[in-house]
């Protein structure tokens, strides 16, 4: 056999193996998940009640605090992640470029029960002294801050969300970013553009490591457990402002598997709440690779 | 300079080398015609056994697995895992574990299953106690009193602020003011919440029925957005350290580690009391008459039955946790060990040295339950 041969037979095995490992973790998923979607059908997930005394789970809170707290921290992270990109690769000086970028990748590989404990204990009451409460006294006529706040409810556990999430979209952004032609940015310097106007091309230029980055940190998002289970109030009622305490699928997780074998129907039911987030993952993974393609193509 | 400033360091050098392997030389001679001096048998029997669940009693286990394991110079080596008591329980039930710890005892049907697979053995190891915790800025720790009925209505949603006439009743020297009462609970699952929701059950009636008592229960007080759920101990802790005007109940040792203010709570007998070593004990000693043979089932007597034990100075909620074991073992080396440690345990384990902050030692009475347990256990 050829050495090409080798390499491509070793890359097609282990491409099967990554996808061997995605189809075993969803028919675990489905397999042990069966008993809650055979007992309660679709009430599953359209109901909110968390009563293991009476065996009765009905995720829909967390379906929807997951939703929430995540698209949430993606549109808090979007303008920061590209910031902090854009400034790292173009405007600090060269000698404090690395610093920058060591300091946010960092940020990056520090472990999520670090940012719960500090989000829990630092910033849950600042954003709640200084933020929370001047919104709900100055804007609580609108829905979505008339919720009298506590310092741990949806919009922390969102605002903490983006802080985890920052540096992750930021350095795909950043890399992409430093990977422009430097003949593209000349030329652009050379018909007379400002640094603004070319930094609005450069990031047209990216778009699609933007895209990228963002869907990466979507995912880091809506699969946080520790953190999230720290500050997000982990109350099972469905939410009808930002500052109403919530749930989400990973925290409910972080919360009650410890216990759950001790009841016939809570492993299905948290199992069963895996395979939503999987399911919700896949699909907005989808829209998004066919958002990416559409924006590739038009550009 | 630099030329004679060198021998100088390295004169140091030396010398504080010296002065460190000989202090270290004198040390393992001490300490080993120490060891010499208490050991008396000689080994017999050496190895490891595993155990895993009850995350509430884990630093007790960590701190006499390692006592022991130093005591028996390593001869035997206790494993634990702080997994939960589910977790704890499912694991031993699958066979995978020597011993399981336990906030709650087996339930009736699992323990059934065992009995007819050889036999179980189930004894307190320890004992816990809950307090009440609040964050009222104007009052001092150890003031506010409150009854069982009180802190179920609370919870319930029936008694929403601090000024209510129920509250003024047992309280009229304090100025109690018209906020309202954010009530704090554990959002995992967790023993804390089985034996603080047992309490509940057991003076209040409409607890019983409208809630019930298990690791996680659905609360009524947060349908009425005045719930807050912390996860673990230290979350309660921090939720009721940044709401002024809440209620928790946490593990006592984290509230003094914490600096909670305690409130105190009306006794079966009328009395007001706080967790202490006095009246935990006395609580301990009310329930011995009660509690069960090892080799019996516990799951009705503990903790609905342990809550709110009589007696004048007892402490209403206090918890126990468990050791589960077999009563058949295939290999002897495990039988041995387990006997001997768990032998250890409920005599030399429950004197003040080894038991950590935060945890009551047993009682010799009730330790008496385990020691009489232990001798049920064989080889096949």
């Amino acid at each position: 056999m050829s050495s090409g041969k080798i390499f491509y037979n070793t890359l097609t095995f282990l491409v099967f193996i990554s996808l061997f490992i995605v189809i075993a973790v969803v028919i675990s998923l489905s397999v042990t998940s069966y008993p809650i979607f055979l007992r309660d059908g679709l009430f599953f997930i359209s109901k909110s009640v968390w009563n293991p005394v009476k065996e009765e789970y009905g995720i829909l809170p967390a379906l929807l605090g997951t939703l929430i707290t995540s698209t949430l921290a993606v549109g808090l992270a979007t303008p920061l992640a590209i910031s902090l990109a854009v400034f790292s690769a173009e405007i600090v000086p060269p000698r404090f470029r690395a610093l920058i970028n060591n300091i946010s990748d960092l940020m990056a590989s520090l472990p999520s029960v670090i940012y719960g404990l500090w989000g829990l204990f630092i910033l849950a009451p600042i954003l709640n002294e200084y933020i929370m409460i001047p919104l709900h006294r100055y804007l609580g006529f609108i829905p979505l801050f008339s919720t009298k706040p506590v310092p741990t409810n949806l919009f922390t556990a969102s605002v903490l969300l983006a802080i985890m999430i920052v540096p992750f979209a930021s350095s795909i952004i950043r890399e992409a970013y430093s990977a422009i032609p430097y003949y593209l940015k000349e030329a652009a310097y050379s018909i007379g553009l400002t640094r603004w106007e070319v930094i609005k091309i450069a990031i047209g230029y990216v778009k699609s490591a933007i895209f990228a980055g963002l869907f990466l940190a979507l995912g880091r998002a809506m699969g946080e457990t520790v953190a999230v289970a720290m500050v997000v109030g982990n109350i099972f009622n469905l939410p009808k402002s930002l500052f109403d305490m919530g749930y989400t699928i990973p925290s409910l997780i972080a919360n009650q598997f410890p216990n759950a074998e001790a009841y016939n129907y809570m492993v299905p039911a948290l199992y069963g709440g895996a395979l939503m987030l999987f399911l919700i993952g896949l699909v907005i993974n989808f829209f998004g690779l066919y958002l990416i393609k559409k924006v590739m193509i038009k550009s | 300079m630099g030329i004679s400033k060198k021998p100088l360091i390295i004169v140091i050098v030396a010398i504080v080398a010296v002065l460190a392997s000989a202090s270290m030389i004198a040390m393992s001679l001490i300490q080993s015609t120490m060891t010499q001096a208490t050991t008396t048998k000689p080994p017999e029997i050496s190895g490891i056994v595993n155990g895993a669940g009850a995350t509430f009693l884990n630093p007790q286990m960590q701190a006499w697995a390692s006592k022991y394991y130093e005591l028996t110079k390593g001869r035997i080596q206790v494993n634990y895992q702080s997994i939960g008591s589910g977790a704890g329980q499912a694991k031993f039930r699958e066979g995978v574990l020597d011993f399981a710890g336990s906030d709650p005892p087996l339930k009736a049907d699992i323990y059934q299953e065992f009995k007819e697979k050889g036999g179980i053995i189930q004894f307190p190891i320890i004992i816990g106690t809950i307090v009440i915790v609040h964050n009222l800025p104007n009052v001092e720790s150890g003031k506010l009193k409150l009854t069982g009925e009180i802190v179920a209505k609370i919870y319930l949603g029936e008694i929403m602020y601090w000024d209510d006439p129920r509250i003024k009743e047992l309280n009229p020297e304090l100025d109690l003011p018209h906020e309202k009462i954010i009530a704090v609970h554990r959002s995992d699952g967790s023993g804390t919440t089985r034996v603080f929701t047992a309490y509940l059950a057991k003076v209040s009636e409409e607890w019983k029925n409208k809630v019930g008592s298990d690791f996680t229960v659905s609360w009524p007080v947060d349908q009425l957005g005045n719930g807050v759920g912390g996860k673990g101990n230290e979350g309660v802790a921090a939720a009721v350290k940044q709401n002024p005007y809440s209620i928790g109940y946490v593990e006592t040792a984290y509230a003094y580690e914490v600096g909670l203010k305690t409130a105190l709570i009306r006794n079966r007998d009328g009395n007001y009391v706080l967790p202490t070593r006095e009246t935990v004990e006395s609580a301990a000693k009310a329930l011995v008459q009660i509690l069960p043979r090892a080799d019996e089932d516990w799951s009705n007597v503990f903790p609905d039955e342990t809550v709110d034990a009589p007696g004048r100075e007892s402490y209403p909620i206090t918890s126990y946790s468990f050791i589960i074991l077999r009563q058949v073992y295939d290999d002897p080396v495990k039988v041995a060990i387990l006997k001997e440690f768990f032998h250890w345990v409920l005599t030399e384990g429950q004197k003040d040295e080894n038991v950590v902050r935060g945890y009551e030692p047993l009682p010799p009475e009730v330790a008496k339950i385990g020691l009489d347990g232990l001798e049920l256990l064989r080889t096949a």
